[in-house]
């Protein structure tokens, strides 16, 4: 797991990095392709909180081009099969998130992300 | 246009089951009309509802219910529910002439002898049914309930004050309560992966419905252990995230996460969207107005403390501890490193959850969690000093355990208005929480829970 839509929903949160702390860079990662359960309301309630060219940068990265560096407007079906794809099928499963910020390195094992923070983070 | 139904009720969680039907009817967007002088300690009540679809929405998904049936009459004994039911033969005229059809004759609190029961059944004789008697699939069950006063434990006879019961229900069974079975399906024991902070799955299921959990709903846990609530919501179709301060709770030995495995036992790891370890008080949410629902049991002391990051305050002159190196290296949560945490007093942690929650909530959506109290300090007002602006009580259920108990919150946001992320400070409290008004100092009886748990509630012992 981390998926492309948990990685759009998360920004480094340490004391004093609030500009440019968001998208995480992806470091060393390796993914997997899983089937996921395609629900066209879960999509479209996440869409309005989707940062959608940090989502497109990422899906590219690891090597997904079907998404359209411009949000469309008209929400059709082949667009929602394309955004399902993006956000809940491609998991990430070790590796690691870096803050393009103050370059703090959140690693990923085992599909789960560790975002604590140390000592000298915290707010 | 109400209708009275007659509601069976499972003898457990007394003070849940009119929250957790009234969810359910707001998820399918209908109305029940309930009495005022309702006594929810009864197994037995009669509800107004719309249509008989109504009563199988609500079977099929109420935990506590037993069974819903068109509601005909009810009296204190034979005689006054028979002159009742002998004025309505429209009620059941349209099975008259040829609905096969069976009656049950059972009791609450009690086993009615079998000859008795005969009887009973031939006593309804003048409701002039010419259809068939089956009883294995009837097209018309009948059924006759007598509620009898729980006799508390007292060594008796089974048959033993056979008819002496507080009142009788006659009625037509729309549909049994089909919902009950999944409290084995996720009971805990059976389970892939559990630890002992899993919550029992009857009471999981109960905040389920609380969350008014349905398939495309984003629910998320910020406290969320070894999964236990996540099962359930996804039982119902929602998708969910989940986060806890320590990431072995979640993942236990093997490789493969511990919540992932159970959840693929139960079939519904591909709704389990995402678990992320981090402290919630720092926590890297990029925005709010995410979730239709947070489900949580937070950490009250007892077995699993709240922590938050953070150090301890060490007494004065003590020798100060040793700065800890930040690690440069990409650190997995399950090794032994675990940052310093420092105790979060429950009262503080309550007031940060339900400010998170509207924080992070869309518009409409629901807080369901557990809040500890003292049983005999318990205010009303004690909920009241946690909430804010734009967060309003739905239901408060108890769960008594004696000396203390739990209650169920459930809150809904009734903003639209954009809220800024919690701060998190000490003082959060007083500054971030407006409805101070009626009750300035009220201190609420879930303040510092864990010290009066482990004093045994004993008031002497702390109030000094
Ligand atoms: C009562 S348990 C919840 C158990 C869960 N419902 C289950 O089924 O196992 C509370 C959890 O909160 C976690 N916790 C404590 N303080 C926390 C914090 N500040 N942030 C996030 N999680 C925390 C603990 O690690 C523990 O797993
Ligand atoms: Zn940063």
């Amino acid at each position: 797991m981390v998926r492309l839509i948990t990685h759009n929903l998360l920004a480094c949160h340490a004391k004093g990095c609030t500009t440019n702390n968001f998208p995480l860079q992806f470091k060393d990662v390796s993914i997997e392709l899983r089937e996921a359960e395609f629900n066209a309301d879960f999509l479209k309630g996440l869409l309005p909180r989707i940062e959608w060219k940090a989502l497109v940068d990422a899906a590219r990265q690891l090597g997904d081009t079907s998404l359209p560096l411009e949000q469309p407007e008209m929400v059709d079906d082949e667009f929602l099969k394309n955004l399902h794809h993006v956000l809940l099928e491609m998991h990430i499963e070790e590796g690691a998130m870096v803050c393009p910020n103050c370059s703090h390195v959140y690693a990923i094992s085992n599909g789960i992300p560790n975002m604590l923070l140390s000592e000298h983070e915290i707010a | 246009m109400y209708t009275p139904y007659l509601f069976q009720f499972a003898q457990v969680h007394e003070e849940f089951r009119i929250p957790e039907l009234l969810s359910i009817a707001e998820l399918h967007s209908f109305t029940v009309q309930i009495p005022e002088d309702i006594d929810v300690t009864r197994p037995f009540v009669v509800l107004g509802l719309e249509s008989d679809d109504h009563a199988r929405l609500l079977a099929k998904r109420c935990i506590l219910i037993k069974s819903i049936c068109e509601f005909y009459a009810r009296g204190k004994n034979y005689d006054e529910l028979h002159a009742t039911t002998r004025t309505m033969p429209s009620k059941w005229a349209r099975f008259v002439e040829d609905a096969s059809f069976k009656m049950n004759v059972t009791a609450y609190n009690h086993t009615i002898p079998q000859t008795r029961a005969r009887d009973v059944v031939e006593d309804f004789s003048y409701m002039g049914m010419l259809g068939r008697i089956d009883l294995k699939n009837p097209e018309v069950t009948f059924v006759c309930y007598e509620e009898y006063v729980d006799k508390h434990g007292t060594t008796r006879d089974k048959h033993e004050g056979d008819g002496e019961f507080r009142e009788v229900f006659l009625g037509r069974l729309i549909e049994e309560g089909t919902a009950r079975p999944l409290a084995k399906t996720y009971d805990v024991k059976k389970r892939k992966y559990f630890g002992n902070t899993s919550m029992d799955a009857e009471i999981s299921l109960l905040m389920a419905n609380q969350t008014l959990a349905s398939p495309g709903k984003v629910i998320y846990d910020p406290f969320v252990g070894t999964g236990s609530m996540a099962y359930t919501t996804a039982h119902f179709g929602a998708f969910v995230f989940g986060s806890d301060i320590d990431g072995r709770q979640m993942r236990g030995k093997e490789k493969v996460p511990g919540i992932i495995r159970a959840a693929a036992h139960y079939g519904v790891d591909k709704r389990i969207v995402d678990l992320c370890t981090f402290d919630v008080t720092q926590n890297p949410w990029r925005c709010g107005e995410m979730f239709d629902a947070i489900i949580t049991d937070p950490p009250y002391g007892v077995r699993a403390g709240a922590k938050r990051l953070g150090r301890k305050p060490r007494p004065p002159g003590s020798t100060p501890r040793p700065a800890v190196t930040p690690p440069s290296q990409p650190r997995p949560d399950d090794q032994p490193y675990i940052p310093p945490t420092k105790p979060y007093e429950l009262s503080a942690l309550a007031t940060d959850l339900i400010l998170l929650a509207r924080y992070l909530l869309k518009p409409n959506g629901r807080l369901v969690f557990f809040l500890p109290t003292v049983t005999d300090e318990y205010e009303e007002v004690d909920v009241q000093t946690m909430l804010c602006e734009g967060m309003e009580v739905v239901a408060n259920s108890l769960q008594d355990f004696g000396s203390w108990g739990r209650r169920l919150i459930t809150i809904r946001k009734t903003t639209s208005e954009k809220y800024e992320p919690p701060s998190f400070k000490p003082t959060s409290t007083s500054r971030e929480s407006p409805k101070d008004s009626d009750a300035p100092d009220h201190v609420p009886a879930h303040k510092d829970f864990r010290m009066k748990y482990f004093k045994k509630f004993n008031k002497d012992e702390y109030d000094t």
